[in-house]
């Protein structure tokens, strides 16, 4: 019923506005295909998918209580079992709003909510491709600790001042992040340590990307770069707790987690010290019950993906052409499909993402030196543009990239290095204009 | 919670089909082709907003917390029945214009600030830990604690009790001096949320200029008015949504007085309402008690029109209606008698709630 309603709504779009071709119905692309929503303020990130079904409903409004919920430690009547070290006490208090964290640390009134992942180069990790833990610390900082324990270091923040310029001489100013790790134990910590800042994203449309098939992924891979065009990309190949065996990855800033169940999974134990079915205490009990788990799993699953907005504009479609012409779209794809998955309103969807889900190698400076699974030390996973513009809307003072480091988009682009090194460079050529184009365009998703 | 329930996305689907959902879609910064030349969703419209009713509400509730504080210190100093007394009033004078800010509850405060004031359920475990181990509550000290052992809902456990039973004999001085520093850092809280709207921060513009210039070339949170105009009403709708389907109806549903918030103070209603008084505020676009100044949503739905009276009367209703049900919430959750007064509550807010979806919203993004 609903569906049906929505397909009127997109033939009758644009009435009233812009230039269509007579007698064509101008289709505008939804970027989430049927789970699309239209909205573009500061709850654009929090709305259940346009086409969620009428039972599914009470299971998302409980992922949303699941979002939500703050924990404490035990003994509690409610939410117990936060720690005994851990970085926040909610997903919605890393994911400020469904949508991404604040590059902040330490005992701010902020707190933390860019983590620290840590590892060492050498020795034996407990399954195929996994990390080695550093003593002390393991393989995230919890910087923080239920009253009488000791969190395992403190963590200060402070960003170096790059100055840059354009080839037309308008100048500009880039930040990379200097984290200082200080054991709480007094103990040193290993030279040789491997360190990655992780800024949490955005939750909303992930249902879509692991409705993706593998095989569509394969397919775009070329890590010999055969085609010649300068890009590779690769599925990252990670651990998956369930199965214990080797598999894709798809989510995160280096696709280092396979699902979106051990994700959340991952979340709750590193980032809240809490344990799940899938990360159990060693008695095999739990702190998280499945039910709760595989509520904040759905809740995203099943929110919307937000509209674009300014697609009339001619700017905006000045921006967009040029964001073809200088190959951004090699990495970040406009359209995938999606496939078969258990959350029907997520199977074969034709969406827009602005990724391939592949890893790609962007160049020293935006390297962390820290392999994840098969990813090296100087790759990361395209992450998705879609709601992009919503960004500083949904969260004023947000940044970008994986760190936080980029204050703006225009900041963002100009870091990219690697594969992404002629499509950067071909940005840097534009005239401020046509920059600013660009820039309206990534705005407008 | 901020989410439109099942039932009013399917009323607004009709909403769908005549595309008014379509949002500045030819935008630029004048946005000519889908505003009419009287359109009432101009720039007006959000100064207003920030400056008549955002502002003065982060304002006042920055001034509370400074006086409770202030009372706060006064009890420790010198303990008396009066002293406890000034201090539960101040505790719930402040929490006044915090609920009734909860009908814009976007911007600076969603930075991580909100959870610094208002963490619920309290983290008991910690707090008796922290009121046993003599360590010095240093401002170090309180930063490194959970915010769920800080904040409203700390303060007002130590002050009230619970149910409300506190007496002055009962306070330690281990718990004066908790009281003391949390309420100190509420304060620092409150402050620094004002000062993000007001003054520039960071190499960042105050915020209420960022909302105000709405639709402006290089404006990144807002780039048309109409985003601001619709960040206005969804801020209602998610306020309202949360009040009657996730404040009331998750203890109520499930019986369960531990998810009642305020509930020591027995200020749940009283926190209702002031949401309820939020959603008010933003549609007359000014506080209570002071005068209208400037362009509001009542304007764009016409002063005295069928539909302003509509939610005038809506708002009052809700108002009344959770004014009927007894206190404390949390007892009434679970007492047969009160339970058609907690329902008949939820449908004056979702009655409301469904008028601003299907009614105002509309005219917010056409």
């Amino acid at each position: 019923m609903r569906r049906a309603a929505m397909w009127g709504a997109l033939l009758l779009w644009t009435a009233g506005c812009g230039e269509e071709a007579p007698g064509v119905p101008f289709a505008p692309p939804r970027a989430g295909g049927a789970t699309t929503i239209d909205n573009r303020s500061s709850l654009a990130f929090m709305q259940p998918a346009n086409n969620l079904l009428p039972e599914n409903d009470r299971p998302h409004r409980d992922g949303d209580a699941a979002f939500a919920a703050i924990f404490v430690p035990a003994p509690s009547r409610i939410n117990p079992g936060l720690g005994p070290t851990f970085n926040n006490d909610s997903c919605n208090n890393c994911h400020l709003r469904n949508g991404r964290g604040l590059p902040v640390m330490g005992h701010s009134l902020q707190r933390t909510q860019l983590l620290v992942r840590v590892s060492l180069p050498n020795g034996t990790p407990d399954h195929p491709r996994g990390a080695v833990p550093v003593p002390g610390l393991g393989f995230q900082v919890q910087d923080r600790a239920t009253v009488g324990i000791a969190p395992e270091a403190s963590l200060s923040l402070s960003w170096v001042e790059h100055a840059g310029q354009y080839p037309d001489r308008a100048q500009y100013t880039l930040r990379s992040p200097r984290v200082r790790i200080v054991p709480t134990d007094g103990s040193a910590l290993p030279p040789d340590m491997l360190m990655s800042l992780r800024l949490p994203p955005p939750v909303f449309g992930l249902g879509l990307l692991e409705a993706v098939p593998v095989e569509t992924l394969r397919s775009l891979e070329d890590p010999d770069d055969r085609n010649g065009d300068g890009i590779s990309g690769r599925m990252n190949e990670v651990w998956d707790v369930a199965t214990r065996t080797l598999v894709p990855g798809r989510f995160g800033w280096k696709a280092n987690s396979p699902t979106l169940v051990q994700q959340s999974a991952e979340a709750y134990f590193n980032d809240m010290g809490l344990t799940t079915p899938l990360f159990p205490e060693a008695d095999g009990t739990h702190e998280v019950s499945a039910d709760v788990l595989q509520a904040a799993v759905f809740y995203s699953q099943s929110l919307g993906v937000p509209a674009r907005t300014f697609l009339d504009d001619p700017t905006v479609q000045r921006g967009e052409k040029l964001f073809r012409k200088l190959g951004c779209e090699a990495c970040h794809r406009e359209t995938l499909e999606t496939g078969a998955h258990p959350v029907e309103e997520v199977s074969w969807q034709r969406i827009h993402p602005y990724t391939d889900m592949l890893l790609h190698d962007l160049g020293p400076e935006l390297a962390d030196g820290r392999p994840d699974g098969a990813a090296t030390g100087t790759e990361w996973r395209t992450p998705p543009l879609w709601g992009l513009g919503l960004t500083q809307t949904v969260l004023p003072y947000s940044t970008f990239l994986h760190d936080g480091r980029a204050r703006t988009l225009e900041e963002a682009i100009l870091w990219h290095g690697g594969e992404a090194l002629s499509a950067r460079d071909g940005f840097r050529a534009l005239s401020n204009d046509e920059r600013g184009a660009v820039l309206k365009f990534l705005g407008s998703l | 919670m901020k989410r439109m329930s099942l039932p009013l996305r399917l009323a607004f689907a009709p909403a769908l089909l005549s595309g008014a959902l379509f949002l500045g879609g030819c935008g630029d910064d004048a946005e000519p082709c889908c505003d009419s030349p009287d359109s009432k969703i101009n720039s007006e419209l959000i100064i207003t907003f920030a400056d008549q009713v955002v502002v003065p509400t982060y304002a006042k509730l920055a001034t509370r917390l400074t006086e409770l504080d202030a009372a706060c210190k006064a009890l420790a100093t010198a303990p008396s029945a009066e002293k406890l007394n000034a201090a539960k009033q101040a505790w719930q004078a402040a929490r006044v214009p915090w609920e009734q800010s909860e009908g814009f509850l976007f911007g600076p405060v969603s930075g991580g600030y909100d959870p610094a004031m208002d963490s619920w359920p309290l983290n008991l475990a910690d707090l008796d830990k922290v009121l046993t181990n003599g360590d010095t509550l240093t401002p170090e000290y309180m930063g490194n604690l959970e915010n769920s052992q800080k904040g409203f809902h700390t303060v007002e456990f130590l002050i009230f009790g619970d149910g409300g039973t506190k007496t002055v004999g009962q306070l330690t001085p281990r718990e004066s001096d908790y009281l003391l520093a949390t309420s100190a850092e509420l304060k620092r809280v409150a402050t620094v949320v004002h000062a993000l709207w007001t003054q520039p921060s960071d190499g960042n513009p105050p915020f209420r200029d960022t909302l105000t210039t709405a639709g402006k070339a290089g404006n990144t949170a807002y780039p048309s008015i109409h985003a601001a105009a619709q960040e206005i009403g969804d801020g209602i709708i998610a306020i309202l949504d949360e009040v009657a389907n996730g404040k009331i109806a998750d203890p109520f549903d499930a019986g369960d007085p531990n998810l009642v918030e305020s509930q020591f103070a027995y200020n749940s209603l009283s926190d209702f309402t002031n949401n309820i008084r939020s959603v008010e505020n933003v549609y007359l676009g000014h506080l209570q008690g002071e005068t209208k100044k400037g362009t509001s949503l009542q304007d764009v739905v016409g002063v005295g029109s069928a539909l302003d009276v509509k939610i005038r009367g809506q708002i009052a209703a809700s108002i009344t209606a959770l004014a009927a049900v007894p206190e404390p919430f949390r007892e009434s959750i679970n007492n047969a008698a009160a339970a058609d007064k907690i329902r008949a509550a939820q449908t004056a807010i979702r009655t409301l709630l469904e008028t601003f979806q299907g009614e105002v919203k509309p005219l917010l993004t056409k």
